[in-house]
């Protein structure tokens, strides 16, 4: 094996060996008590660093991810790499001050760069990230192995910059994440107002008087420091994605700046102690990818699961409604069929039923099922208790007054686009069908006095009025 | 920090590695690996910069990594088939995880392509993780590439006819069809790419030609990645087209200039890395990227120096 | 009413929502051979939406369009269409001459190059709107006028029987537009059809044969003469139909 693929495989490895070494003897409940009892000083250094750095990203990824940054927060990562190596090697290898310095600027000239290309030529804004991210990472990986071929190079410690490595930050790396914790945290509560209204519309921001590149000034440095410090814990890779994935989990969530500024923290920390944990464990799992892993399944949970937003609840809803309107539809029917025998009885043959809904006995049965369940309509002469086409079944008083409305809406809705609109009579139908089911009781008020209470669709049908409704029966003059 | 910057020795790095024939094959074959790379990539580049791709091609360079490693666990090599086949997979899915959370969720697209590849990404290096010790994989292949190992390749003959090694050889295809399909297809990918209402009036597959390119480009960085790795074959894709477009205004003199350029990228990247000592491939990022500074300086379409003396002629109408 | 040949145009039910948003709403349209028509509206009013609705770019929620009597893809090589300025990225590297090039694509095969032929008739598309000596100029380093004659050139070079043009006269100069309004009316002449979106009322009477009022929904389509009055166009930029948008804001929104 030559230098170069040894020093990778390190690179990958070195915090997994470490963990296995510290912890070969001890099996995984100990492992989990050690690691929950918050006794040991290394779990405390490595829980607190996630926790200050959860918070850190959280609130930086929430600011980020609403304007629309997240990509220039990837090519931030990306790009100070070569400036960390360059820190490195300024400082002596020891001094971690000297490599945030050196981090700051490659982040500071990276931005510069992708603004001033976008400014002074034609690139497009995708192409300058991708020059600033490739050019400057490819930078990095110089230097990288240039040092690696150096005698010193080694023992530099710069590996755990690439996929992070919890396990070796020291009481001062721990520090340096606290005090930019805090400092965010004390930075975004003094200039929240500022920060949003700069973010949501920089143009009103500077005409009400605020140093709108001052405060945008702030947010980078803000930015990079995120970055810089969780570097040590992510990677430079992967640091994008805790900003970005926690705030768009939290985004789903919420819409108000605030709550999603918590929330945010609150998945960014809770995903960097379980990706801590399963780190601890020992599993082999190095801990920048695993802490991204896991913002990222808690991500799916939200996506599917959330009690408001969530996929799943919005795909029952809409089988709900899908529920409801086939129930209208077929309350409607049996009113049409009412319709058609002038309203002179109340009782109907389930097949006449059939044959108005264009579907098999079988299948009306299966719809008239759930109108029975839910009492808008029941069974009469039937000793048997399966269905059947010559079986009458009749509308109970809340299903009449159902049946009405939905007909009511229908017809109001058709007259109103003949008349108003001036919609030609043979296309009102098929909008009327997806209409009548949604129109709210405010808006088919709107409607009456639209059209003065009208009594007739522009069919020449009825239409049901109040009075009929509440009567129990159809009126006919 | 004074041995950081070697001595600049000229005759060891320019006339060493090329005094014997002997030498002179081995760094010809990774100075030509090199060229046959940045060609190939920046070719498919042309398209993928104009029509606004770059971050997608960024996105799914990173986000083939885990199929890369799933096919390399599966199968045991670096068989093309299966590598190409997990890199295929991966990508797509990739591109249709951002496509679905940009058209079905709040979520936007930036944010979309942000948590989709840097997800992937994470997957692939815990995969690797996971099964490095009975995988034999090789990380730093995946992830940087080693052009200066080509030469070492299993050899591939046709008869007796010694092509090369079968990495060099094999995108020296991969080139070659590439220039081949550019050429067959020209007149769709312009359409495609500058015009989509026009190209729809024409009856042109827009959705095909689009997942093609897609396809293409996960093909051109499969291939390239033992040589410069998922992470800066972006820089091979967007460098070329981006520093000629400088110079030139029409598509076809883009796809020529990116022959040059590749062949300047190569052979300067070989020298710099060999009087830095650093990684071949990242030593040809770094010479594309100050070839990109110069054109910006010199270049006569938007280049500072000519638009710092000449007036502009027609001013922008936006 | 029976045609002998098939309607250059035939819209029925056209229905179309955006991102949510309804936009236009039940559009019945019959367009008849050799016209120049002109499309009116408030901005919002769907005008664009309704062009790319009839070149398939957009997707309908419920209706059809017919073009030459046909709803297959097929039909759309007898339109010619001039896209609205800025959905066209200027920077992109072509010429002049490439742009125009591009409309003969159509007349050439697959995988055939592009003839001298063709060459020519390109060539002689860009004399007609006055453009050839800027044949190998990239195109963003054009004035807004000059880009828009480009275009006209490239739908002249299609040699469509139907033209569809969204905001040809915006953010152009005079002389453009007289010689833009100049070229469509021989266009006209020659027994082809023309739609334009427009968005300036005071000349909208002048230059054309025939216009629809649009706003959400078709309000009015016929002879300037007819059409062209204080109260349908009162009609058209009022819109009282509150509920109407309402409701239909709804019943996507599900």
């Amino acid at each position: 094996m030559n230098a170069t693929k040894t020093f990778s495989l390190t690179l990958i490895f070195l915090p997994i060996s470490q963990l296995l070494a510290s912890t070969k003897d001890l099996d995984f409940f100990d492992r989990t008590l050690r690691f929950f009892s918050f006794n040991d000083y290394s779990v405390q250094v490595v829980v607190l660093g996630v926790i200050f750095m959860g918070i850190g990203c959280g609130l930086m990824g929430g600011l980020v991810v609403t304007r629309r940054l997240s990509l220039f927060s990837d090519t931030l990562s990306h790009a100070v790499l070569p400036g960390i190596v360059i820190g490195f090697i300024l400082g002596g290898f020891k001094s971690s001050f000297v490599v945030i310095i050196g981090a700051m600027v490659a982040g500071f000239l990276g931005v510069t760069l992708i603004s001033s290309i976008t400014k002074y030529t034609k690139i497009r804004l995708d192409s300058a990230l991708g020059l600033v991210l490739s050019g400057f990472y490819a930078m990095g990986v110089c230097f990288l192995t240039r040092i690696q071929k150096l005698e010193f190079g080694n023992q530099s410690g710069i590996d755990r910059y690439i996929f992070g490595q919890i396990a070796g930050i020291s009481s001062t790396d721990l520090y340096t994440i606290v005090i930019s914790g805090v400092l965010i945290l004390a930075i975004i509560i003094l200039f929240y107002k500022e920060l949003l209204v700069t973010g949501f519309d920089s143009n009103f921001a500077h005409s009400i008087g605020l140093p709108v590149e001052f405060i945008q000034y702030i947010f980078w440095m803000l930015l990079a420091f995120t970055v810089i410090t969780s570097l040590q814990i992510v990677g430079v890779i992967l640091v994008s994605a805790l900003l970005i994935i926690p705030a768009a989990t939290a985004s789903i969530i919420t819409q108000n700046m605030k709550t999603l500024l918590l929330w945010s923290s609150l998945f960014a920390v809770v995903s960097g102690i379980i990706g801590a944990y399963l780190s601890f464990l020992g599993n082999s799992l190095p801990t920048g990818p695993i802490i991204v892993l896991c913002s990222c399944c808690i991500f799916i949970i939200i996506l599917f699961l959330h009690w408001k937003n969530g996929l799943l609840l919005k795909w029952y809803r809409l089988r709900g409604k899908e529920k409801k309107i086939a129930v209208e539809n077929t309350l409607k029917a049996v009113y049409q069929e009412l319709e058609v025998q002038r309203f002179s009885k109340d009782l109907i043959l389930i097949s006449d039923l059939a044959k108005r809904r264009r579907v098999s006995v079988p299948e009306v049965c299966q719809e008239i099922i759930p109108l029975i369940e839910q009492e808008l309509a029941f069974v009469k002469e039937s000793s048997n208790p399966k269905l059947r086409g010559e079986n009458k079944i009749a509308l109970s008083p809340k299903g009449w007054s159902e049946a009405c409305r939905i007909i009511r809406n229908h017809r109001l809705w058709e007259l109103y686009l003949t008349n108003e609109v001036q919609y030609q009579a043979d296309h009102v139908h098929d909008d009327a069908e997806k209409i009548e089911h949604i129109l709210g009781d405010e808006l088919v008020r709107k409607l009456e006095k639209i059209l003065s209470n009208p009594t007739k669709d522009p069919h020449g049908k009825l239409i049901p009025s109040q009075q009929d409704i509440k009567r129990g029966y159809m009126h006919i003059q | 920090m004074s041995d950081f910057f070697p001595i600049f020795d000229f005759i060891d790095i320019f006339w060493t590695p090329w005094s014997t024939p002997q030498d002179y094959i081995w760094n010809g074959k990774i100075v030509l690996m090199g060229f046959f790379v940045s060609a190939s990539c920046g070719m498919i580049g042309s398209f993928i910069v104009v029509r606004r791709l770059a971050l997608m091609g960024d996105a799914i360079s990173h986000g083939i990594l885990p199929g890369l490693v799933l096919a390399f666990i599966v199968s045991q090599s670096k068989a093309l088939l299966p590598m190409f086949i997990g890199a295929c997979a991966a990508g797509m899915l990739c591109n249709f995880c951002i496509e679905w959370l940009n058209k079905k969720t709040p979520i936007k697209l930036d944010s979309a392509m942000g948590l989709t590849f840097t997800s992937f990404f994470a997957l692939g290096i815990i995969l690797i993780a996971q099964f490095a010790n009975n995988a034999h994989i090789d990380a730093e292949c995946l992830l940087y590439g080693e052009i200066g190992y080509i030469p070492l390749e299993k050899h591939i003959f046709i008869g007796d006819f010694h092509l090369g090694p079968r990495p060099l050889v094999f995108m020296g295809v991969v080139l070659i069809s590439i220039t081949v399909l550019i050429i067959l297809f020209y007149k769709q990918l312009m359409v495609t790419s500058f015009d989509l209402t026009l190209s729809v009036t024409l009856g042109l597959p827009v959705k095909i030609f689009h997942y093609g390119l897609m396809l293409c480009l996960a093909f051109t960085i499969v291939s390239s990645f033992e040589s410069v790795g998922v992470i800066l074959v972006i820089a091979m894709i967007i460098f070329p087209s981006i520093t000629a477009s400088f110079f030139v205004t029409r598509m076809p003199n883009i796809l020529f200039s990116t022959i040059p350029l590749s062949a300047f990228y190569s052979i300067g990247g070989f020298c710099f890395a060999r009087w830095f000592d650093c990684s071949i491939a990242s030593a040809m990022v770094v010479v594309a990227m100050l070839c990109f500074f110069v054109a910006w300086l010199v270049g006569k379409e938007n280049g500072i120096l000519l638009n710092f003396t000449k007036p502009k002629t027609f001013s922008k109408i936006k | 009413m029976k045609h002998k040949s098939p309607l250059p145009l035939e819209i029925h039910d056209l229905t179309i929502s955006y991102e949510d948003k309804p936009v236009l709403y039940g559009i019945d349209l019959k367009i008849s051979d050799g016209v120049l028509v002109g499309i009116i509206g408030p901005n919002g009013a769907g005008k664009s939406t309704l062009i790319q609705a009839i070149m398939g770019m957009v997707k309908p929620l419920g209706g059809w369009v017919k073009i030459f009597g046909q709803k297959e893809k097929k039909a759309y090589l007898r339109v010619g269409y001039i896209p609205q300025k800025e959905s066209v990225d200027w920077s992109f590297p072509v010429s002049v001459l490439d742009v125009v090039l591009m409309g003969r694509y159509g007349h050439a095969g697959w995988l055939r190059r592009i003839s001298k032929k063709d060459r020519s008739i390109a060539y002689e598309c860009l004399e007609k709107v006055n453009m050839h000596s800027f044949a190998d100029r990239q195109i963003g380093k054009l004035s807004g006028g000059q880009q828009q004659r480009v275009f006209l050139a490239r739908a002249l070079a299609q040699e469509s029987d139907l033209y569809l043009m969204d905001e040809p006269f915006a953010g152009v100069d005079a002389v453009t537009e007289n010689a833009t309004i100049e070229l469509l009316r021989e266009l006209k002449n020659k027994g082809k059809t023309l739609i334009v979106v427009h968005h300036d009322l005071s000349n909208a009477k002048e230059y054309f044969d025939e216009i629809i009022l649009l706003n959400m929904r078709l309000i009015a389509h016929g002879p300037v003469k007819e059409v062209y009055t204080k109260e349908l166009l009162q009609k058209t930029y009022g819109g009282r139909l509150t509920v109407f948008t309402e409701i239909a804001d709804q019943s996507t929104k599900r």
